[in-house]
């Protein structure tokens, strides 16, 4: 089977993100801050964090085009990343392993259950669990939100053409919203998941080395744990 | 200074009428009248311009300055029969600040010498308005005085003397209706936009009807329920305009961006229901449209509200995206705090487990 060199065991250690990935994965954090960087200081135009994040990206217009250029980025990164799954098995495997299912759901309440001492056993997962299932379609729906309603704010005349004016309005206030909320999705969970919380502090090396250790595996994604060490 | 003029005046008067037991500024004001008094009585300019010089004296007892003599403000004249035609009245005479002689108490001759008008009169413009065309010679009152030139229901009529194209606008504009014709004192007049002695010219950062300060000038009254709420018109036109990106921009410094002047107009206001409002719904496509806006605009940009509120149901889809949006970030809020909250406390109770182990 293929798969089996990507699963396969290294000194303690399974690969976890492929450099591709870890690529991608760079882009996309680094074009997604500059995005909510810029962006929350237009939705904060008012206070003084606005006023400070505006001053600090030189000005209202300089905001805007460091804003267009990192949502040029995020577009084209969208574009390589399903190219990439249709057009590579390596892409497409992965892809197939992160469609969500129902027994997603079943883990997530296993696991609410699990911090509320409910049950003493976490959820056992695959290679991406409900975490990353959640924060990657998280991640994805809201690009294709913030693209969409983000073209149509930046070509406004050509959108007010075709538009009436109140779905543009519309689309101000999604794009908004949107934005805010999903700086909340990714600033708070990802950030504690990945960096704040205790065993992973300060941060999950796999972004870094595209591994994760089999100690760190049985522990967070059992499924995955016993298919590759064939343990029962 | 004054009272050395008094003085020269006395003596000079005294000497011509040395028998005279009348107190001499009255003696002034009658052999004044001996010309100036008679009805018709005028001279022909090299120009061929008549000018009237006969003075009605009970314009000036009607005036504030009913008190004073001929000679206070013209000042130049020192013999009867003068000589030289006299120069024009300098009301700074009196009129500045700590003066002696129980004029008000001011310094608004400063603001005008840096205005516009005075500017144009210190360069040598004999038309620009000095204080008399505006506040009235013989017959300057109070300002409060409804007869003043500068009462509040007169300053229009006043300042068209001069801009009389401007003049004609204002008076069938909304705001002009509603003075002059409706007496709605809280109307603004040309000076409650432009200013009053410290007028400046439109493109001057500091002029009230900048595009910098603009939305400032018109939110004294439009964001103000006690003055436009009681005739019912909305007040949160000002704080959906400043959430709008025009608004944001214009509050960064862009001076390009629309103002409420950019699309309602300026001395012709009118409101959203008159067929010539460039905001009423026909003329939108062309007021959105103008070259350096939105050229191409079209009859999409009517559809739909102009003053956006997402807090208000009225604003329908927008309103409930918005409201949508709020609620579940608020739940993603605590959703996510209580997870944390739980995780961490749930591998605190591993640790502890772990210790008691060990």
């Amino acid at each position: 089977m293929k798969m089996k060199n990507h699963d396969s065991i290294n000194e303690g250690f399974v690969d976890r993100m492929s450099l591709n990935f870890r690529i991608q994965h760079m882009v996309l954090f680094l074009s997604l801050i500059i995005l909510a960087l810029t962006g929350l200081a237009l939705y904060f135009h008012g206070s003084w964090l606005g006023n400070l994040l505006i001053k600090i990206e030189g000005g209202l217009e300089s905001r805007g085009q460091i804003h267009r250029v990192s949502a040029i980025v995020l577009i084209f990164l969208s574009l390589y990343h399903i190219l990439h799954i249709l057009f590579t098995e390596h892409g497409h495997s992965e892809f197939m392993k992160i469609i969500p299912g129902v027994h997603d759901f079943r883990d997530s309440i296993q696991d609410i259950l699990y911090s509320l001492s409910l049950t003493n056993l976490p959820a056992e997962t695959e290679k991406y669990g409900y975490r990353e299932k959640f924060q990657y379609w998280g991640v994805a729906g809201g690009a294709f939100v913030m693209t969409i309603s983000g073209f149509a704010l930046w070509f406004k005349d050509a959108s007010m053409s075709i538009f009436p004016k109140w779905l543009i309005d519309t689309f101000f206030v999604l794009h908004g919203r949107a934005g805010l909320l999903i700086f909340f999705l990714l600033f708070l969970w990802h950030i504690y998941d990945m960096h704040l919380s205790p065993p992973n502090f300060p941060m999950d090396w796999s972004w870094l080395n595209g591994k994760i250790s089999l100690e760190k595996l049985k522990k967070t994604h059992y499924k995955e744990y016993q298919r590759i060490t064939g343990e029962k | 200074m004054k009272n050395k003029f008094h003085l020269i005046i006395a003596i000079s008067i005294l000497s011509v009428f040395p028998l005279s037991s009348i107190a001499g500024a009255t003696i002034a004001i009658q052999k004044c009248m001996l010309c100036h008094g008679k009805p018709g009585f005028k001279k022909v300019e090299e120009t061929g311009k008549v000018k009237e010089l006969y003075v009605n004296l009970s314009t000036i007892e009607k005036s504030v300055h009913k008190k004073k003599t001929c000679t206070d403000c013209h000042a130049d004249v020192v013999e009867i029969p003068h000589k030289q035609i006299p120069q024009k009245v300098k009301c700074i005479r009196c009129h500045f600040k700590g003066n002696p002689d129980g004029a008000p108490q001011s310094d608004k001759y400063l603001e005008y010498q840096e205005s516009i008008h005075g500017r144009a009169v210190k360069s040598g413009n004999r038309k620009a308005p000095i204080c008399q065309d505006c506040h009235g010679n013989h017959d300057s009152k109070h300002t409060k005085d409804v007869l003043s030139k500068v009462h509040k229901s007169n300053v229009a009529k006043t300042c068209g003397g001069c801009h009389i194209d401007i003049y004609a606008q204002y008076i069938t504009s909304i705001h002009g209706k509603a003075l002059l014709l409706e007496h709605r004192i809280e109307a603004p007049n040309c000076t409650d936009c432009h200013g009053e002695h410290k007028i400046l010219e439109h493109t001057d950062p500091k002029s009230m009807v900048n595009p910098v300060n603009i939305v400032k000038t018109c939110s004294h009254c439009h964001n103000s329920v006690e003055i436009v709420g009681k005739y019912g018109i909305e007040t949160s036109q000002v704080s959906t305009y400043e959430h709008s990106f025009h608004g944001i921009a214009v509050k960064f410094g862009s001076k390009t961006v629309a103002n409420c002047a950019s699309c309602h107009g300026k001395h012709n206001i009118a409101p959203s229901e008159d067929p010539s409002s460039p905001v009423n719904i026909k003329n939108i496509p062309s007021t959105c449209g103008q070259p350096n806006c939105h050229p191409g605009a079209n009859i999409n940009y009517a559809k739909g509200k102009m003053h956006v509120n997402p807090k208000s149901k009225q604003s329908g889809i927008i309103y409930y995206v918005a409201f949508f949006f709020k609620y579940l970030t608020l739940l993603t809020i605590i959703a996510l705090i209580a997870h944390i909250i739980l995780d961490l406390n749930r591998r605190s109770k591993e640790w502890r487990e772990q210790k008691k182990k060990i």
